[in-house]
């Protein structure tokens, strides 16, 4: 077809060198300084042309039972464009031990062909991964895709290269999502290009030398009749407290319920969507089917999806534009909500459940209440969409009074290439909202949205989107530039952020140190005052000065 | 033939779902006229733009004795492919493009010629036949020429009373209002001159997005140190923040981005590949009104080459939920993702060197 982007040399690929890029940032906590860099050498010399973006997903491992005195391993929750939001772990959760059966009676390996030569021009090759090389040990891992392959990397290790790459040869794979806490067999899922999906345990996939999956068990749709083409897999993740169940969304608004412990390639067939702006769920006939259940959820593609950490809800965001929060057990519409404009791209949770994040096309990231059931507030600050946003639920304010738990820190990162933190203080942002509406009485169209004084809105209502001047506004704390290339996701954890291009390069932010972290604090008394604005914004990009206490905001067109 | 068989593969792809009434037929290609094509298929497919000219010139035209002109070829043209019998096919522009070359040199030769001129050029030359006509329509002995200002300051007459041009189907579309504010910091008087405009030249930035070209082209400026502003009431030098709005949207919103920088170094333009990102759909505030005006995109015409004067431009075009593909004599139906291949490189020497440079927003009827 013509206009189809050609593959050519990339120059300057390796953002950490790159002019113009810094190696730190500041935050009122200290400096988050780059500690290291993954990426499969190989992908960023030869620019595949977009055709895929890179996801990133952070696996923890836990020690097999047979070692005694192990370490528990520390909880995060991950997010991004497309990537699935992993459970939320306490620490006490730590100790529990992986089990493997000695033969896998419902594992059915996949009989992958040899993959031909050419393609994309990426060189064949291991990569870095090491032949007898014993993973039984606990770690944490990331799980990257770029073109065709699917790369796992050792969190704390130095190493650029990844410990594995697997090859996909029939389809692209394009999103992942990690189980710790799956009790036995597989707790990795990967979604494919062409609509299919694969799970595998991702410990015997480090410990086989080769470069293809090993032991994965493959599901499909069953009806690909209705579509033909075989719509992509935009998101997948694991149900929260529901062990062995998991669930897709594709590119034409479907969204499938899997168990992992049924077979997955059976014959089933879901009735026809007639209308495809209609929420609907069909549930599958016979008990041995698999998926178990479609949801269709909105006309156009479904973006990314996200579990709330009980697994209560569901959250979808979408082309149309709409987020969507659904009650998971009882398959009803609990609230939803539309963007400024444009398609949604991101969805996370906070991890009390109590908000929700989004971001999309309009260059805004939406902060939603879950309890009121509406938008809280909008923060500007991206040049470009916003291609993913977590919450930090390792960051804890530094004041020790009870505002402290009104107060959340969240992050967003976007295809301007930064990384933007935010403090998310409530009790700032609820005051306007109890005042009247400042529109005139002339200018009001008497649709009750234009009011945001009104009371919580009825359940199972699509709120549309609110004018610019209605909704609050957050400006960020911090607007740095990580990447040379547009990005898309990241993770808090408990000692860093990992941000990721779409190119596949990964890059790990280490927090600042705690001696540095109590110095800042007891030599700015941060606590008292707003930000400072010399230490808050440090990106030589152009960011928003003004101070997000300051409210009303200032309207700008 | 091929021709006929890449129409008959397009009536295939879209099967029962081919539009009622609807005809898509690529344009011949004479040398270098791609500029040319792609505007017109991103024109034609505006269709309020389309019907309100074919019906003007429905109910204008006089048989013979009207003066051929831009506007009586471009409404034959349209007029050709609506009323095709087929409903796929190539049509050769011939009569148009052989106008446009006579009434401006600037086109006459067979170089390749830069599509927003194009477009401006065109737009403008239908205003002042319409305005022309319209005028001789009154047949008021003071049908002077309206000066051709579409987009430059609306002038008061001497005798201090505004002189509005007459709305011709081309401003109905197409025009917009700007307002330049200028605010002495010293006295805080605002200076304000309206401005209408048929297009927004936005510049673009790497790894950006329209909606921040917009911002950028509707920021604060400040007048300072050698660049101060004259205020009238302190009667002296001030300094001074200047900022443009938007005082009234249009109902066709078309972008153009900046993609060529005239390099002093180099002593000629470089096409700037930057990645600027553009949605489905927009939203602008007016200054003037209380709620925003929402946008679709229908058509994008993209530049492919790494310079101004040597490449190719085509167009996608959205018609009735599907978006087609017209390279010339071309016609072929692609998916809307499609359009992220055109958004622009990150990479400053990518192999991809096609890239949106004209965009059109139709104004949903609904404000939200």
């Amino acid at each position: 077809m013509a206009g189809a982007p050609g593959v050519g040399p990339g120059a300057g690929g390796g953002g950490g060198a790159a002019a113009g890029l810094k190696t730190y940032f500041k935050t009122p906590e200290g400096r988050y300084k780059l500690q290291y860099e993954k990426a499969h050498s190989a992908v960023l010399h030869y620019s595949h042309g977009g055709k895929t973006v890179s996801q990133l997903t952070v696996a923890y491992l836990k020690e097999k039972p047979a070692s005694q005195g192990s370490q528990p391993s520390t909880p995060s929750a991950s997010s991004g464009m497309r990537s699935a939001a992993a459970r939320l772990l306490g620490t006490g959760n730590g100790s529990k031990a992986l089990s493997f059966g000695g033969g896998n009676g419902a594992s059915r390996a996949v009989a992958g062909s040899s993959r031909v030569g050419g393609g994309l021009g990426t060189p064949t090759g291991l990569g870095g991964s090491q032949g007898g090389t014993n993973y039984d040990g606990k770690g944490t891992y990331i799980v990257f895709n770029a073109a065709d392959t699917l790369f796992i990397s050792d969190l704390n290790s130095q190493e650029k290269d990844p410990l594995k790459s697997i090859h996909f040869s029939n389809s692209n794979p394009l999103c992942h999502a990690f189980d710790p806490e799956a009790k036995e067999g597989h707790d990795l899922i990967i979604g494919m290009g062409s609509g299919d999906v694969y799970s595998m345990s991702l410990r015997q996939q480090l410990q086989d030398p080769g470069r293809k999956p090993v032991a994965a068990l493959h599901y499909n749709k069953g009806d690909k009749d209705v579509s033909p083409n075989g719509s992509r897999c935009t998101s997948v993740a694991w149900v929260p407290e529901r062990e062995g169940i998991f669930v897709v969304s594709h590119s034409d608004g479907n969204l499938y319920v899997y168990d992992k412990n049924k077979d997955g390639n059976t014959d089933c067939t879901f009735p026809a969507v007639k209308d495809q702006s209609q929420f609907m769920v069909a549930h599958a006939k016979s008990s041995k089917s698999n998926p178990v259940a479609r949801w269709h959820i909105c006309q156009g593609s479904i973006n990314a999806i996200s579990f709330s950490p009980d697994g209560a809800y569901l959250a979808t965001v979408g082309r149309d534009g709409y987020l969507r929060v659904f009650d998971f057990s009882k398959e009803q519409l609990i609230f939803g909500g539309r963007s400024y404009y444009g398609a949604l791209l991101c969805c996370t949770w906070s991890s009390d459940g109590k908000y929700l994040l989004t971001g999309g096309e309009d260059d805004l990231v939406q902060v939603w209440g879950m309890d009121d059931r509406k938008i809280v507030a909008w923060g500007e600050g991206h040049n470009s969409w916003v291609s993913g946003v977590a919450f930090d639920s390792y960051w804890s304010p530094p004041s020790s009074d009870g505002n402290g738990e009104n107060v959340y820190r969240f992050g967003s990162v976007g295809q301007d290439t930064q990384l933007l933190l935010w403090d998310l203080a409530l009790d700032e942002i609820v005051v306007p909202l109890r005042h009247p509406s400042s529109a005139s009485p002339t200018f009001s169209s008497g649709s009750p949205s234009t009011h945001w004084d009104n009371a919580c809105p009825p359940t199972g209502v699509l709120q549309p989107s609110p004018r610019m001047r209605d909704v609050p506004k957050l400006s960020p704390l911090v607007a740095h530039r990580v990447h040379a290339d547009p990005l898309s996701g990241m993770v808090f954890t408990s000692e860093s952020i990992l941000t990721i291009c779409r190119e596949g390069l990964i890059k790990i932010w280490v927090r600042p140190e705690q001696s540095e972290n109590n110095q800042q604090s007891n030599s700015s008394e941060f606590a008292l005052g707003p930000a400072s604005k010399d230490r808050a914004i440090t990106s030589s990009n152009k960011a928003s000065s003004s101070s997000f206490k300051k409210l009303p905001p200032v309207l700008v067109t | 033939m091929v021709m006929g068989a890449s129409g008959s593969k397009l009536e295939k792809a879209l099967g029962d779902q081919f539009p009622e009434g609807e005809r898509y037929f690529g344009l011949e290609n004479f040398g270098n006229t791609c500029y040319c094509n792609s505007v017109l298929q991103a024109l034609y497919f505006c269709i309020p733009f389309r019907e309100q000219l074919l019906e003007y010139y429905a109910n204008n035209k006089t048989p013979g004795d009207a003066e051929e002109n831009l506007l009586t070829c471009l409404a034959d043209l349209f007029m050709q492919i609506s009323q095709a019998k087929k409903k796929t096919g190539v049509i050769a522009p011939k009569r148009f493009v052989q106008r446009v070359k006579k009434q401006n040199e600037l086109f006459r030769s067979y170089m390749h010629q830069d599509a927003h001129e194009f477009l401006n050029f065109l737009l403008n030359e239908l205003v002042d036949i319409l305005e022309k006509e319209s005028s001789a329509a009154k047949d008021s002995p003071q049908s002077s020429s309206p000066e051709k200002a579409p987009n430059g300051p609306v002038q008061p007459l001497a005798n201090g009373v505004k002189k509005e041009p007459p709305v011709t189907l081309v401003h109905k579309s197409f025009q917009g209002i700007l307002t330049n504010e200028t605010r002495c910091l010293r006295c805080e008087t605002v200076t304000a001159r309206d401005e209408t405009f048929l297009d927004l030249s936005v510049d673009i930035e790497q790894n950006s997005s329209i909606t921040s070209c917009l911002k950028n082209f509707c920021s604060t400026e400040t007048l300072n140190a050698e660049d101060k502003f004259f205020c009238d009431k302190c009667c002296s030098l001030q300094e001074a923040q200047k900022r443009m709005k938007i005082k009234k949207a249009p109902h066709i919103l078309v972008i153009h981005l900046k993609r060529f920088k005239y390099i002093e170094q180099l002593g000629r333009y470089k096409k700037l590949s930057y990645r600027v990102v553009f949605p489905m759909e927009l939203k602008l505030s007016n200054s003037s009104d209380d709620v925003d005006t929402e946008y679709s995109l229908f058509a994008v015409v993209v530049h492919v080459g790494s310079g101004p004067n040597h490449g190719h431009y085509v167009s996608l075009v959205k018609s009735h939920n599907h978006w087609l593909f017209f390279d010339d004599e071309n016609v072929e139906m692609v998916e809307e993702q499609t359009l992220q291949t055109f958004f622009g490189t990150s990479h400053e020497y990518s192999g991809n060197t096609d890239h949106g440079y004209i965009l059109f927003y139709e104004g949903l009827g609904g404000k939200s």
